[in-house]
Parts: C-alpha cells; structure tokens; sequence
C-alpha cells in the first residue's frame, strides 16, 4: 500500500510545495545492541575508529564483551562505514575479517501543512545503507 | 626576654617532666664535673629564650628536691634535652669544658627518666580541645566527631570517653511525644496538609523532597534540580536514556460543546498566520496533539497571551455524533490566569456553574473531601475540613487541587448562548514527561494492558464496574486490542522521533505496581522486537490510527472511580507477603485497577537543520491519585529524573522558546522578567563592590533586564534618521543591493555609512563618560520615540509570522559559513532582503522582535542577558584575514557615578555626625532626606537609560535570553530576540559570505564573541 501511495503523495507535495513544511524524520534504526554502531559524519572519524576499536578489544572477562560488531552506515556516511572497516582490519594483523550487507532504507520525510484544511502528508524516500560486520578469527 | 614571651614559654614548659630526680650518689660526681659543660656555653648565649625561665622554674620546683646540686643537675640535663643548640654551642665553644668522662650506666638511668616524661607528656592532652581538633589537618576525615573509628586507633579511647561526656552534657530529649508518635500516619498527613495549604504539593511532593531542591514557583512546590551533581548525566538520559520529569503542575482547561462554537469562539484568539489553529485537521479529528499560540481576541500581531498545546477528544465514529466534543487546552501555570479570562469572554461563558448541577453524570458521588475544592458554594474552610478529619478516623491522603485559584472559586462556567462549557481540570491529571530514546522501552516494560476481564468469576464484588461493562461490549474489546497491539510496536521503534508528531494513543493498562521489579535496574530495547516488519512501518508512515487514540481518561466519572478505588500501597504490599511463593507474580484478578492512559508524543528539535529529533518522548496523561504508582516503575525500568533546570536546559538544546521566560511580549513573561531582574539585583548587591563586575565601567546598560522597548524604539528612529541624512538614498541603496549579489565584496559607497555611523557612535561612546552627553543623545532622539512610546501598548511585539519568519531565515544567509554554500547561495539567487520587502514586513510589524538561535563560531559561550551587537566593517575584515580571530574588544568605559557615590557617602557620613550632634528628633526628621536621594549602586547605571544602541563600540541589536555552553553542539550556543528593524538593516548592509554574522558579548566581559545568527521555523 506504501507503493500506492508514494507517487500520489510526490505529485501532491510538488504541486503545492508553498503550503507544506518539509520535515524530516530519523531513520529507522534497526536494533540498539552495545555491538551495533551507527557511523555519522558529524564525529571525528578517528574517535569513531577509536570507540569501535575499544568494544573489539574488551578482554573476554568483561561482561558484555563483543567477538563482532556491526557497523551501519547510511547514505553519505557509508563510505565512512567502509573506511572504519578496513581501519579495523588492517590495523588487528589479519585477527579481524569483515563482511559486509547493503540494504536499502526507506526515510520518511513528513510534510506538514501550512494551512488547517489540509492532512499532514509522508513521502517515503530510498537511502542504501551498508551494515558490515567485523568479527574475530581464530589466528593460526 | 619579654614578659610574653615568657609566658608562653612557661606555658610550653608546664608539662614538661618535673620527675627527673637522681639519687644523690652519682649526682655530686655529675654536678662537679657535667653541670660546668652545661652551664658555661648556656651563660655565652643569654639571648636564647629557654635560659632565664627554665632556671625561674627550676627555683620554684626546689621543693621537690631540695639539694642544691640536684637542682643544677636538673637545669643542666633539662637544658640538654630541650635545647639542642645549647647542646651542640658548648662543644664549640667551649672544647676544654667537655666532661672528661661520662659514666653510661647514670647517664643512660637519666635520659631514660627523660624519655619517660615525654612519653607521658605526649599521651597526656594539654588543652581544652577535643582529640578531633588537636589532629593535624591533613589527618582529618570526614565525620570522624559522629564515628570514633575512624580517628586513629591510638586516640579512640580518648575520643569514647569525650563523646561520654559530651553525651552526658547535652539536654535530655523532650519526651512528651516519643518517635512513634511523632511519625504517626495520622499526625504526619495533617502536618502535611498544612504545610501545602500555600503552594499545592505535586503527587511525587515527597519522594522529590528527599531528592531534590525545592522551589516554591507557581502556586506549586516544584523540584528544581536534584541534589546530586547531575548536570552531565541528565544531558546523557535525554540524548541516550531516559529522562523523566513530573509536569503535573500543568494545568489543563477543558472545553465542551459543539465543536463548531467551540472553533469559532476560539479562532479570534489565534492566527493562521502564526501556525496551525485549533481547526487543523489532523488535530481536530483527534490523532494528533496540536500547540498554538494564543492571543487576546482579534489582536493578533500584539497582546500574546502565551502557547498552549491542544488534544480534541476523538470522535468515536460508531458512537457518538460530532454534537459534543470535548477539547483539553494544556498551559503553564503562570499564563493560566490571563488564558482563562480571554477564553471565558471569547465563549461568553459567564454563568459559574455548580460541578454537581452542570455535569451531574461527571461526578456522580461527589464525596466530602474532593468536592470541597471543586464545588463553589458549599462554604467549607479548610479548618472545618481538619475538624472532619479529625473526627473521621481516616484522614484522606492529600489536599487534592489547584494552586494557583482559590479553591472556593468556581471551576467551571457555562455559556448560555453558546454552550460551551469550560472547566478547569488543574491537578485533575498527572502529567509524567518521558524524554529520550529509552522511553519506549520503559513504557513497554513498565506498562502492561490490561487484562480483559471475562464474565463470571466474581465480578460482583469488584468495585472496578466500568471496566466490566466495557469488556462487556465486542467493539471495545477490539478497539482496546487495538491499542495494545500498537503499543507493544512501539517497543521495536528505537526512537520516539520516528513517530509523527504528537501522534496520540489512548490505552488501558493494569496497575503497574504488580509486576515492579525487586531492584532498579535498567531496561534496554529488546532485539528480538526490533523486527523490521510491515506493522512498524505502517506505525512509522502512518501514525496510530484515529480510533487507537481514545481512551477513558476523558471521561471523569471513570476517572474519579478509578482514583477512588486504587488499592493502597500498604494493602498491595500485604498481598504480597501473604504470597505462597515469596517473589512470585501477584495475581489479583477482578480486584486489579485498571487505569486509562493517555500517551501523547512530544516532537523534539523539529526546527533547523542539525540534531533532528533531539529531546523527542512521551507524555503520560493519568488520573489523579495514580502518580506514585507510576512514578516508581518508571524510575525502577532506569529513568533519570529531572527538575525544572533540566527542563530548561531541554528546550534551550532543543532551540524551542521555555516558557516564562522566552516570551516578553505576554504578562507572564514580563512579571518573569521584573522577577528575574530583582533577584539578579539583589544577588549582586550582597557581593562586596569590589568583587562584583563594574557594569558602568564595563558599558553594559542593563545587565540583568532587557530593555525590549527602548531597543526597538530606538532602532526605528534610528534607521529613519540614516534615511534622512543620506538624503535620496532610496535608489541608491536598491542599486548597491542588485550589486551585491553579484558580488561577494560589498563596493564602497555604502561602506562609507556604516563607518561613518559607525565613527559617530565610537565617539559618542568614547565622550560618553560625560552625563551630559548621554543626556544629550536622549534629548536628540527623546522627541522621536517618546510620542511613539505613548502611541503603543508598553509590551514588545514579537514576529511570529510564519511566512515572514521563513522569508527571513532565507535572508539570513548562508547558514554553514564556508564558500561552497556561499558561493551556492549567490548563484542560486539567494537573495539579501529588498527594500520593498523590508518595508512591507515593517510595516506589517512595526518595532517587532525576532526570535534567533545564536552558534559561536570559535570560542565562548553566551549567558543570559548577553548582548547581541552589529559587527562594525573592519571585524569582518580582520576575520576574512585570519579565521582565528576571536574578535574585539570593547573600550573600557569611565564610571561617572563613582565620585557622585563618593560625594554621597562623605555627605552622608557629615549628616550623620550632624545628627548625632542633634537631639535625637531632630536628627530622625534629618534623615529623611537623605533617605530620598536616589540609592546610586556602584556599578550599575541610575537613573533612565542613555541610548542602548549606540552606547558601546559596536551597535545593539538584541539580547541573549537562554545561552549556556551546549553539550549537544560541543560549543557555546544561545537563543535570544533581535529587533526586526536592526536585524534587517544589518542584512542589507552585510556581504553574502558573512551575512548573518553577529558579535556576542556578556555583561561582565569587554571581550566580543563572533557568532551566526539563525531564524529557525
């Protein structure tokens, strides 16, 4: 149904831009794990590498240590997603191995009315995402 | 050697050992051959203070041992063992006189008695101080007088027995009432219904008391800020936890009647042109939670009465028709007064209605204690209301009402034209505030729906009867399945600001006691419901569905049943313990409350461009009575709490107006201010003038008020009189305009009025010392602005214009500084302010305020009554050059009143000897005028105002309200008003690349800040 009303919610929005307010929501998140990072370009790149590094490194003996993490990355920031990955790679001398997931994201954006006789509208936009895991491996 | 001196060393030698004594045997060998060795270099240094009164002493102790040469061997031996440079001198000195011989055996027999005494001397405690006070300080630790353990071991015996002593000493207890009494249930209720008769306690009242600072604000005993150093962590909750705050002392008005009255009666109190109205659909039909701001009817630009937030009742589509509709108006307390009044005229309601007449199905049994603060004319004191309780066995629990109106006023009237009836539903409902990511997972987990109760086991001794009948009834069985199902999606959506706005759910939930947790802990979002499936995404685009938003809360009489029927805290507990199986799950069945709830989403940051969403959550609506049962769990699933500093600080991160004080054009706002002002006065004149900040000296005119009016007054004048000057400066400045939009460099020609200005004002400022020249810059400008202040109102108008506010947040230019979007912004087209438009809008809104959201470029955080200056021509030069450039400085200004306050004290210091020589009458009446002269403060300017604008180096725009360093921004942030006026000429005359530059400066500092300035919609 989200499909059905998608084209007809666009032509809407265009046609009378003027009285609408673009808003837009957060993403959708997937789950709120202590493993799960998301990566934005708005912290410094090397204090994100550093906070994955640190949950990678956590000693067995901590409760809630982490064999793997996950990273996402969203739109502008997947390149960053990547880069942190082979940081993390390069960096353990061949201990981590990644493996990465692309999916497709749908963003809400919602418009809301500048006059009262009209319904707040959502259009659904289209954002690729990356979600890489970078795990342990036993070295030989 | 002086007379002090000596006492102090008699004092020094009191303990010293008087037990030294030495059978005679060997002390005639010693004092022949040993006293000389001491007594010689002991004679060559006479100054050294222990001679003459160790021998004084050493006469008075004879007695003791009244052989001569015993004497001497004392003084000697006492001398050698206290003064060490006698000890050593004599050696030096005197090589010949050392002893030839020294027999161990004696000499060791005498230093051991020495070593004796002092070991005696030590544990034995000279002075009158307790063994705490005599331990060196960095010994010390903390409540070491309550627990003697924790002294050192070796002086806790003596610490025991001081504090026997000290026991002994103090006055025995008064034990006419014994501990038990003291805290009996009934006395406590009864203390503590006087002590909440002035300002009304919240629910959670105690629990804050134990944990918070409290302020009486509002009628209302409120926290203010927890004391623990919480600052940091309660930031963290909100942007990744939860915080939880009690907003009960909201006070909501309720508005019945057909909902085309109620909307026509209404539309003259709001404009379309500030935002939605109470008509927007989305809102009327229920799904969503509205906010509006308020005016006086039909005033709309001036006379603001304040913003409110709005929820309709929404229609059940198979029950009732669109007749009656019923509409919850929610406001801060302070603005409640003039609200109330405006709305009752805009409705015409006038006619007081008795509660008990007028809604007779509402309140059913109106029972003694609660109908007395609702029902108007039944003329019952409080003191009778004691006297009942006294005689009732069961005093009941809390003065359940309103603070801010006299409980004998009547709290609902009627319109006989309209019908409408409005009623004032304060403290009728809690009103808990989740902020933060984690709220849906505490509600999850806290909050479980209810059961559905099915038919036949004991139903008919339950008092929950509202809850039968509707279990009763398929439709509303499916509708509360419903909601149920919604809101356990809700515990997959990571964050509140994934949901629309304001979105609404109506929901029926058990009591959330039964199933506490047995410790605090802390709930994280389960990953196993964090599935992306259909269903949340339907939630996400959609919102909750109309019919998912109505709940029972809207219906009193069920309120008042379930408020009424809670089981208390004791009883559940007893259940508990009478449990077979300690700590397994409580099971009540029939007899379990049942509580509607209303969830009501509050949209976070929703304006600019960053942090999206920041500080979005939850409301939960509750009937009265029930907050402690909800608080608990709360707080038990890991919720921080907060007070009103945390609230503060949540609308100021969240760029959002906080409500008293962000609004100067509505009466609460100014009775805020004036308060704001006296406090900050009387706080400053505690301090000693020298540890205060000079803010004649430091040119700040009004340090802690802002003189709105004065600024846009003087802004207006002041931009017609450049008009004036430049003569026919209309075509060229539409010429420089088109010209700068091609170029990036402002050219020359309008350069020269700024500095110009600009050179006129810094001379104005540096003559400014001169009262004179204040005085005469007034006159100049006094003619102007002193008929216009006659022709409006005495509060600020404020832009709240939608349109006009989005036309100038595009005028203010680039928002991120770097060329690209500079250069992006010129090609585009993006336009600087055209004169016609600049002249409409001034028109429309004359001397109006703009409220903008401030970010320092580099370093520096505002503070609250900060000054918002127009930046002079060569600071953005010198920033051009050198991006690191902090800013200027503003010349130190003199203080003309000092030698006034001089002249002041030395008249005042003659008058009071005059008087003094007077008879005392005549010196009373003498006094007086003294006392009539102005009371100059240093450091504060007297008197009226000179010109605000023009009184430092850089121009005045505007005032910094909320500012503090932002945790979210990583960097100073402030949010503040700006005069239209000057706020547009300072646009036209800036280049694109640093359009929208201000420069900050606070009120004790010289230094100025360079920051952007931002109008967010």
């Amino acid at each position: 149904m989200v499909e059905n009303r998608e084209p007809r919610a666009a032509v809407e929005a265009e046609l009378d831009l003027v009285e609408y307010t673009l808003r837009k929501r957060l993403p959708h998140r997937l789950s709120w794990r202590p493993s799960d990072i998301y990566v934005n370009m708005k912290t410094d790149f090397k204090a994100q590498l550093a906070c994955c590094q640190k949950l990678l490194d956590r000693g067995a003996w901590v409760q809630n240590s982490c064999t793997e993490i996950y990273i996402h990355g969203l739109g502008l920031a997947i390149s960053r997603a990547i880069n942190i990955a082979l940081q993390l790679q390069a960096g353990s001398f061949g201990s981590l191995q990644v493996a990465a997931n692309t999916s497709t994201v749908e963003l809400v954006d919602e418009l809301e009315p500048e006059t009262d006789t009209r319904e707040p509208l959502t259009r659904i936009r289209n954002d690729s995402a990356i979600h890489i895991r970078v795990f342990r491996v036993a070295t030989k | 050697m002086s007379n002090a001196k000596e006492r102090k060393h008699a004092k020094k030698m009191r303990n010293q050992p008087t037990n030294v004594t030495l059978s005679s045997g060997f002390v005639a060998e010693r004092s022949t051959k040993y006293h000389n060795g001491g007594g010689r270099p002991f004679q060559a240094q006479k100054q050294e203070p222990f001679s003459g009164t160790s021998r004084q002493r050493q006469t008075k102790m004879t007695h003791h041992s009244p052989v001569d040469p015993d004497v001497k061997e004392q003084s000697s031996s006492k001398i050698m063992f206290k003064k060490k440079g006698g000890w050593k001198a004599g050696p030096e000195g005197t090589s010949q006189e050392i002893p030839k011989y020294i027999t161990a055996s004696t000499f060791a027999q005498a230093r051991a008695a020495e070593i004796s005494a002092m070991l005696k001397a030590v544990t034995q405690k000279s002075s009158n101080s307790l063994v705490f006070q005599t331990l060196p300080r960095h010994m010390r630790r903390r409540a070491m007088s309550h627990n003697v353990k924790r002294l050192p071991r070796r002086l806790q015996e003596i610490a025991q027995k001081e504090a026997e002593k000290a026991v002994h000493q103090k006055k025995e207890h008064s034990k006419n009432k014994c501990h038990r009494a003291r805290r009996c249930h009934k006395k406590r209720v009864l203390e503590f219904n006087r002590r909440q008769k002035k300002n009304i306690w919240l629910e959670t009242h105690i629990w804050h008391a134990k944990r918070f600072h409290m302020v009486k604000k509002w009628g209302y005993c409120l926290g203010e800020r927890p004391t623990v150093k919480s600052h940091r962590a309660c930031y963290r909750a909100m942007t990744n936890r939860c915080l939880l705050q009690d907003l009960s002392y909201y006070c909501c008005l309720e508005l019945k009647g057909k909902e085309e009255e109620i909307l026509k009666a209404l539309s003259l109190m709001c404009s379309i042109d500030a935002g939605l109205t109470f008509a927007a659909v989305h809102c009327l039909s229920g799904k969503r939670q509205g906010s509006v701001l308020l005016y006086r009817a039909n005033k709309y630009p001036r006379e603001m009465l304040g913003p409110v937030t709005f929820i309709w009742k929404s229609e059940r589509i198979s029950g009732h028709t669109s007749e009656s509709r019923q509409l919850w108006i929610w406001l801060h307390p302070t603005l409640k007064q003039d609200i109330l009044e405006e709305l009752k005229s805009a409705c015409q309601c006038v006619e007081p209605v008795k509660s008990a007449v007028c809604i007779p199905s509402l309140l059913p049994t109106t029972s003694e204690e609660k109908s007395q603060t609702v029902l108007p004319d039944e003329k019952i004191g409080k003191k009778r209301k004691w006297k009942d309780d006294g005689e009732n066995a069961k005093p009941f629990k809390k003065v359940i009402g309103d603070g801010t109106r006299d409980p004998r006023q009547p709290s609902s009237w009627i319109s006989p034209a309209t019908g409408i009836i409005i009623s004032d539903l304060t403290m009728e409902m809690n009103r808990l505030r989740l902020i933060g990511p984690l709220s849906h997972s505490i509600l999850t987990e806290a909050l479980k729906a209810a059961s559905v109760q099915t038919e036949g086991e004991d139903t008919e001794k339950t008092p929950h009867h509202w809850w039968i009948e509707t279990c009763k009834n398929p439709d509303s069985v499916s509708l509360h399945h419903r909601q149920e199902a919604v809101f356990e999606l809700l515990g997959g959506i990571t964050s509140p600001a994934e949901i629309p706005a304001g979105t609404v759910l109506g929901l029926t939930v058990g009591d959330p006691r039964i199933n506490l947790p047995q410790k605090r802990s802390k709930v994280f979002p389960n990953p196993e419901k964090c599935q992306d499936n259909e269903k949340v995404r339907q939630l996400l685009l959609e919102g909750v569905p109309v019919d998912c938003a109505h709940s029972f809360i809207w219906n009193q009489a069920i309120c008042k049943n379930v408020t009424e029927n809670k089981i208390s805290d004791q009883d559940l507990n007893r259940k508990r313990s009478e449990l077979l199986v300690p700590g397994s799950q409580l099971v009540l069945g029939p007899q379990e409350s049942r509580i509607p709830i209303l969830l009501i989403q509050q949209p976070g940051k929703v304006t600019g461009d960053e942090r999206q969403g920041w500080g979005s959550g939850w409301d939960v609506l509750l009937p009265k009575g029930w907050g402690m049962a909800f608080w608990i769990p709360f707080i038990y699933r890991g919720a921080r709490v907060g007070g009103l500093k945390e609230s503060v600080v949540h609308s100021q991160y969240k760029s959002s107006p906080d409500i008293p004080s962000d609004f100067p054009d509505c009466p609460a706002g100014v009775v805020f201010a004036e308060e704001q002002a006296k406090n900050l006065l009387e706080k400053y004149k505690r301090r000693p003038p020298a540890k205060r900040p000079n803010y004649v000296k430091l040119g700040t005119l009004a340090p802690f008020r802002c003189p709105w009016e004065q600024l846009t007054q003087e802004w207006e004048s002041r931009v017609r009189s450049q008009e004036k000057s430049s003569g026919a400066s209309s075509p060229s400045g539409e010429e420089s305009d088109s010209r700068r939009d091609k170029l990036p460099c402002a050219p020359t020609p309008e350069n020269t009025d700024p500095r110009s200005d600009e050179g006129g004002t810094s001379q104005s400022s540096s003559s400014k010392p001169q009262d004179g020249v204040a005085t005469e810059c007034l006159a100049r400008l006094g003619t102007g602005w002193v008929a216009g202040q006659d022709a409006t109102g005495s509060l600020p108008c404020v832009l709240r214009s939608r349109k006009w506010l989005k036309q100038l947040s595009t005028w203010c230019g680039p928002s991120s500084g770097d060329q690209r979007a500079a250069r992006r912004a010129l090609g585009s087209g993006q336009p600087a302010p055209t004169r016609a438009a600049c002249l409409s809008l001034l028109d429309r809104f004359p001397r109006a305020l703009v409220w903008v959201s401030l970010a320092l470029l580099r370093k520096g955080s505002p503070e609250p009554h900060s000054m918002i200056c127009v930046p002079a021509e060569e600071d953005i030069l010198q920033l051009r050059q050198d991006r690191l450039y902090s800013g200027p400085q503003e010349p130190k200004h003199s203080d003309p009143f000092k030698s006034e306050i001089r002249k002041q004290k030395e008249r005042n210091k003659v008058e009071k000897r005059q008087n003094q020589a007077r008879a005392e009458p005549e010196g009373l009446a003498g006094a007086h005028p003294a006392a009539g002269h102005p009371a100059l403060t240093l450091g504060l300017w007297s008197g009226p105002l000179p010109v605000v604008t023009s009184h430092c180096s850089r121009v005045l725009l505007g005032f910094v309200t909320q500012g503090d360093f932002s945790m979210a921004v990583g960097g100073g942030e402030g949010l503040g008003f700006v005069s239209l006026t000057g706020l547009l000429d300072m646009l036209s005359r800036q280049p694109a690349a640093e359009r929208g530059l201000v420069l900050l400066r606070a009120p004790a500092s010289l230094q100025y800040r360079f920051a952007r300035v931002a109008v967010e919609v």
